[in-house]
C-alpha cells in the first residue's frame, strides 16, 4: 500500500536501502560466486583479468542520462581507465532489492553508496599490489586502472591484482576521495553509449526479440466499464495466424508479426454503444475543481503573523486551472512475457523493475524470484513507466498462449489509456497592507486524493500526505508574514498518476504567476518584487523540507545579470520570470523571452536559465536535461492537453495532442551555479515546473493579458 | 502473400511478406533491423526514417509491394562505423537523451543536407519539424546539423 508520494518514490520505486544491501553483496553472495579471475567485492563493481571493469546500474536510463552519471561516480572511486568501462543493467533479485528510477531521485539516493563500493574495490586493489610489492601500503596510490609505488616506480594494472584482491576480506568503511581528487565527476561527460544510439545498436523494449515470439495488440474499452454490445471478429480472424485472447484490458490480438495482430485488431468491428450520461467529461470536472478550490479544505501550512504584522488593506483574488496531459514518450508502451511453468521471463523498458517482478510474481500466483526481470533501455519515461500495467498484460496474454508474447500499444492506445497528469484548479489571494506590503498569502489546491495507486486510510489524514501532493504550493519559499496553504481532494475517476515533476507543475504555474499579479499590482518590477520576497532568515522549514532563500536569491541574481533583465523589449514581445525549489533540493531561475503575433500565436524566443542541483556529476547532462525541462514545459503550456468526453481522452496522436518540435525551440542558455552543497540533486524533473508560469509572465508583460489556464490559447491573445 | 525484392543497406534481401505489411515492420520483425523504429504508423512522429536514394522517407508509410525493387539505407547501414559525419557530429554535440527518435533524426538531417548542404535555420526546421523528440534535444540537434553539414562540406572538394 502506498502511503504518500514520497513514499513511494522513495520506498517503493526507488533504491537507497537497496544499495546498501547490494554493497554488502560479497558477504551476501559469497566468494564463492566470484568466478575465477574476476574480483567482484560488491555488487556494483567487478574487475577482469583483462583489466576490464564492469559496472552495475541500478537506475533505468530512460534519457536523464544515469548509465553515464552514475558510472562516473563509481569509476571515479574505483579510480578506473573510463575507456575499459563496460555496464550491465541491474536485474531485481537478492542484489537488488529495490530497483527503481523517479522522483528524480537517482543521484541524490545513490551517490555514497557508489562511492563507498567504489571506494571499497579500490582499496583492496591497492593492498593487493602493495602485498605483492612489499612495501608499506600508504606509499601506494591508485589511478586509471592502475596502482603505484612512485617511490620504486613500480606499477599494476588492476587486472593482474584481480586475483589477489579477491582473496581479501572487504572494508566495511573505506576511506573517499576529496572534492579536490574527483577526475571524473564534475566534467563534461558524453554518453558512454552514445555510439550504440547513433547506430541503431542501442537496444529498447520494443527491440526485443526472442525465438517463437507472437505479438499482441489490446482493443480496450473506451470508457471505464465499457462492454461491447456486439464485436464481429470474423474479419480479423481470416488474417493468417490470428486469434483472439480475452485479457483484463480487453481483447488481445495476438498474430505472428506485429502487422498480423495491427491488422487484426483494426479488422475487429466493436460496437460499444453510447457512453452513460455520467460519464468523466473534463469539462465538468474543472467546475467541481474550481468550486472545491473555494473550500477550507486540508491545511498543509500555517504561518501566522507575527505581533504587529499591518492588517490587509486590499486583497486580490485569482484562480489558476491546469489541464490534464499525456506523457507520450516517442516508444509507446510494450513489454515482452515468456511465462512457461515454472518460472516467468520479462524484457521491459521500465522505471520500477521490482514493482513490476512483485506484480507480475502475485498475477501468476508464483513468487518473486520465479520472475526474471530485464531492464531494457527506455524510450522516454516522464513517470509513465513507474506503472506495470504493460507488463502484467504481456504476462496474462504469454499464459493464455503459452509462448513468448510482445504486447505492443499503439501511439492511439498510449495516449487515451495511460495514467495522465491530473487537472487542478487553485484559488490564491493576496493581501497587501496600506503600504502595499504583501502580509498575507492564500493558496488552496483542488486536485485528486491520489498517485497511481489508492493511498492508505490512515494515511489521508497525515498532513505529510497533503503537502506531498501540493509541492509549489506549502512550500511557498517567500517571507510573507500570514501564509496558509490547503488542499481540496476530489474524485477523478480517471487513470492518473506520475508524470515529470509530478505534482510541482501545477502548483508552480499558478504560484509563480500569481506572485507576478501581485508585483504588477503593487508597481514593482517581477524579479526585484521576488529577490525583496526572498530576504529575512536565509533557511525556513516547511513540513519536512527546508528552504534555502540564498541558494533561490543566487539563481535568480544570476538571471537577472545574464538575460539583461530590464531592458527595453519590441512591442508584442516580453520577458518574463519564475523560480522555483523542487522538494527543497535543486534551485531553478528562468527568464524568458516571447513574441505574441497579431492572431495570438506565441513564440518563446529565448529562455535563459540559472540551476544550482548541489555538487555536478556530469555538466553536459544537468545542461541537456535543463534543455529539455524547458521544452517540455513549452509543450505543456503552449500544445497540448488531454481532454475527456463520454469517459474517453479526445486525443489519440501527435496531430491533436501537440508537443513541441524543432521549430517551437528557443534559444537557450544554462547557467550553472556553484553550489557549496557536497552531494548532487536530481535534474530530470526540477527544470519543468519554472517553466510554464515564465511563459504566461512573458506573455503578459507583451500584452498586458494574464493567463491563467494552460495550454496557452492563441485566441486569448489576439490583438485588438 | 507476395515474395518481396529489394536492396537494404546495400544488400539483396528477400522476404515473404503480406503485401500491406508497412516496411517499418518488414525492417523491424522480418530483417531484424531494429534501429529504425516505431513510433506512431501514421507519419506523424519520423521514428521510422530510413534514407532511399539519399532522400528521407517514412517507413511506416511504404507498404511492402511498393518497395519491391527499391533501395533503401536504414541506420544500421549508414555508415560501417558510426563515422558518417551526421552520426559523429551527433556524438560530438552529445544530443540524444533517451536516444529512441534519434535514428530517425539523425537520417531525416541526412536528406536536409543533401538537399541543402548549407541549411538556414529556416530550412532546418522546416526539414527537422515533422519529426518527434519528446526528451527536447532539439537545441543540441540543431548544432549536429550545423557541424555535420561543415564536416560534409568540407569531404567535398
Amino acid at each position: 500500500m502506498i502511503t504518500s508520494r514520497r513514499a513511494f518514490l522513495k520506498t517503493a520505486a526507488l533504491g537507497g536501502a537497496s544499495l546498501v544491501v547490494a554493497f554488502d553483496g560479497r558477504r551476501l553472495l559469497g566468494a564463492g560466486k566470484e568466478a575465477a579471475g574476476q574480483f567482484k567485492p560488491n555488487g556494483w563493481v567487478r574487475v577482469d583479468a583483462d583489466g576490464t571493469v564492469t559496472l552495475t546500474i541500478g537506475k533505468s536510463d530512460m534519457g536523464q542520462g544515469v548509465r553515464t552519471s552514475l558510472a562516473m561516480i563509481l569509476a571515479d572511486e574505483l579510480e578506473a581507465d573510463w575507456s575499459r568501462i563496460k555496464l550491465v543493467q541491474a536485474s531485481p533479485g537478492p542484489d537488488f532489492k529495490r530497483l527503481g528510477t523517479g522522483g528524480s531521485f537517482s543521484l541524490a539516493g545513490s551517490w555514497k553508496t557508489l562511492r563507498q563500493a567504489g571506494a571499497a574495490a579500490r582499496e583492496m586493489l591497492i593492498t593487493a599490489a602493495a602485498a605483492r610489492w612489499k612495501v608499506d601500503r600508504a606509499a601506494c596510490s591508485a589511478a586509471k586502472g592502475e596502482v603505484f609505488h612512485s617511490a620504486s616506480k613500480r606499477s599494476l594494472k588492476y587486472g593482474a591484482l584481480v586475483a589477489d584482491a579477491a582473496k581479501l576480506p572487504i572494508q566495511a568503511d573505506p576511506p573517499l576521495k576529496k572534492a579536490s581528487d574527483f577526475r571524473l565527476i564534475g566534467k563534461p561527460t558524453k554518453r558512454i553509449d552514445g555510439r550504440d544510439v547513433v547506430t541503431g545498436a542501442a537496444r529498447y523494449g520494443i527491440d526485443t526479440k526472442i525465438p517463437g515470439m507472437l505479438y499482441a495488440s489490446i482493443e480496450r474499452p473506451p470508457w471505464r466499464g465499457a462492454k461491447p454490445k456486439s464485436l464481429q471478429d470474423a474479419k480479423a480472424l481470416a488474417i493468417r495466424g490470428v486469434r483472439l485472447v480475452p485479457c483484463a484490458s480487453g481483447t488481445a490480438v495476438v498474430g505472428e508479426t506485429t502487422w498480423a495482430a495491427l491488422k487484426g485488431r483494426a479488422a475487429l468491428a466493436v460496437d460499444w454503444g453510447d457512453p452513460p450520461k455520467d460519464a468523466f467529461d473534463s469539462e465538468a470536472h474543472f467546475k467541481r475543481l474550481d468550486e472545491a478550490s473555494e473550500q477550507k479544505g486540508f491545511v498543509t501550512r500555517k504561518d501566522d503573523a507575527p505581533a504587529g504584522t499591518r492588517v490587509a488593506a486590499r486583497t486580490i483574488y485569482a484562480s489558476y486551472f491546469y489541464p490534464f496531459y499525456a506523457h507520450a514518450p516517442v516508444e509507446t508502451m510494450n513489454c515482452v512475457a515468456d511465462v512457461r511453468e515454472d518460472r516467468c521471463i520479462i524484457w521491459a523498458p521500465t522505471q520500477a523493475p521490482n514493482s513490476l517482478q512483485e506484480k507480475v510474481a502475485t498475477f501468476l500466483g508464483t513468487t518473486p524470484e520465479k520472475v526474471e526481470v530485464h531492464v531494457t533501455l527506455i524510450g522516454g519515461g516522464f513517470g509513465r513507466r513507474l506503472a506495470v500495467d504493460y507488463a502484467l498484460e504481456a504476462a496474462e496474454i504469454s499464459r493464455a498462449v503459452k509462448a513468448p508474447v510482445q504486447v505492443l500499444w499503439t501511439r492511439a492506445d498510449d495516449t487515451r489509456y495511460g495514467h495522465f497528469q491530473a487537472a487542478s484548479a487553485h484559488r490564491l489571494s493576496a493581501g497587501l497592507d496600506s503600504t502595499d506590503a504583501l502580509v498575507a498569502w492564500r493558496h488552496t489546491k483542488a486536485g485528486s486524493l491520489h498517485n497511481l495507486e489508492l493511498p492508505d486510510p490512515a494515511a489521508v489524514r497525515d498532513a505529510g500526505f497533503y503537502q506531498d501532493l501540493s509541492w509549489g504550493v506549502y512550500d511557498v519559499p517567500y517571507a510573507i508574514p500570514s501564509i496558509e496553504t490547503a488542499y481540496v481532494t476530489v474524485n477523478l475517476p480517471v487513470r492518473h498518476g506520475p508524470w515529470r515533476s509530478v505534482f510541482a507543475p501545477s502548483s508552480v504555474f499558478a504560484r509563480e504567476a500569481f506572485i507576478d499579479e501581485v508585483a504588477h499590482v503593487r508597481g514593482s518590477d517581477p524579479l526585484a518584487f521576488r529577490l525583496e520576497l526572498l530576504k529575512g532568515p536565509d533557511t525556513v522549514k516547511a513540513g519536512s523540507l527546508t528552504i534555502d532563500r540564498r541558494r533561490l536569491r543566487r539563481v535568480l541574481e544570476v538571471v537577472r545579470e545574464k538575460s539583461g533583465w530590464g531592458a527595453a523589449v519590441a512591442t508584442r514581445h516580453g520577458r518574463g520570470v519564475a523560480c522555483n525549489i523542487y522538494d527543497g533540493e535543486t534551485h531553478i531561475a528562468y527568464v524568458v523571452d516571447v513574441a505574441v503575433d497579431g492572431t495570438g500565436k506565441v513564440r518563446v524566443e529565448r529562455v535563459v536559465a540559472a540551476v544550482d542541483c548541489g555538487l555536478v556529476v556530469n555538466p553536459t547532462g544537468v545542461e541537456q536535461q535543463t534543455e529539455g525541462g524547458i521544452i517540455w514545459g513549452i509543450s505543456s503550456a503552449l500544445m497540448g492537453e488531454i481532454t475527456f468526453r463520454g469517459g474517453t481522452a479526445q486525443q489519440a496522436t501527435y496531430a491533436d495532442y501537440g508537443v513541441a518540435r524543432m521549430r517551437d525551440t528557443p534559444a537557450i542558455e544554462v547557467h550553472i551555479v556553484p553550489s557549496e552543497a557536497t552531494q548532487p540533486f536530481g535534474m530530470g524533473e526540477p527544470p519543468v515546473p519554472p517553466i510554464a508560469p515564465a511563459i504566461v509572465n512573458a506573455i503578459f508583460a507583451a500584452t498586458g493579458k494574464r493567463i491563467r489556464r494552460l495550454p496557452i490559447r492563441p485566441e486569448d491573445l489576439k490583438a485588438v | 502473400m507476395s515474395e518481396i525484392r529489394l536492396t537494404v543497406n546495400g544488400a539483396k534481401r528477400v522476404v515473404t511478406v503480406d503485401d500491406d505489411t508497412p516496411l517499418v515492420w518488414v525492417l523491424r520483425d522480418t530483417l531484424a533491423l531494429t534501429g529504425t523504429k516505431f513510433g506512431c504508423g501514421m507519419g506523424v512522429c519520423g521514428s521510422c526514417t530510413i534514407l532511399e536514394n539519399g532522400k528521407a522517407v517514412r517507413s511506416c508509410q511504404i507498404p511492402a509491394i511498393e518497395a519491391k525493387g527499391r533501395n533503401f539505407v536504414t541506420i544500421e547501414g549508414l555508415s560501417r562505423d558510426a563515422s558518417h559525419p551526421c552520426q559523429r557530429a551527433w556524438i560530438e554535440e552529445d544530443v540524444a537523451q533517451c536516444g529512441f527518435c534519434q535514428p530517425g533524426m539523425i537520417l531525416t538531417a541526412c536528406g536536409l543536407l543533401r538537399e541543402h548542404p548549407d541549411p538556414s535555420d529556416q530550412e532546418i526546421d522546416a526539414a527537422m519539424s515533422d519529426s518527434v523528440c519528446r526528451c527536447g534535444t532539439y537545441p543540441r540537434m540543431r548544432k549536429a546539423i550545423r557541424r555535420a553539414a561543415a564536416a560534409l562540406r568540407a569531404r567535398k572538394p
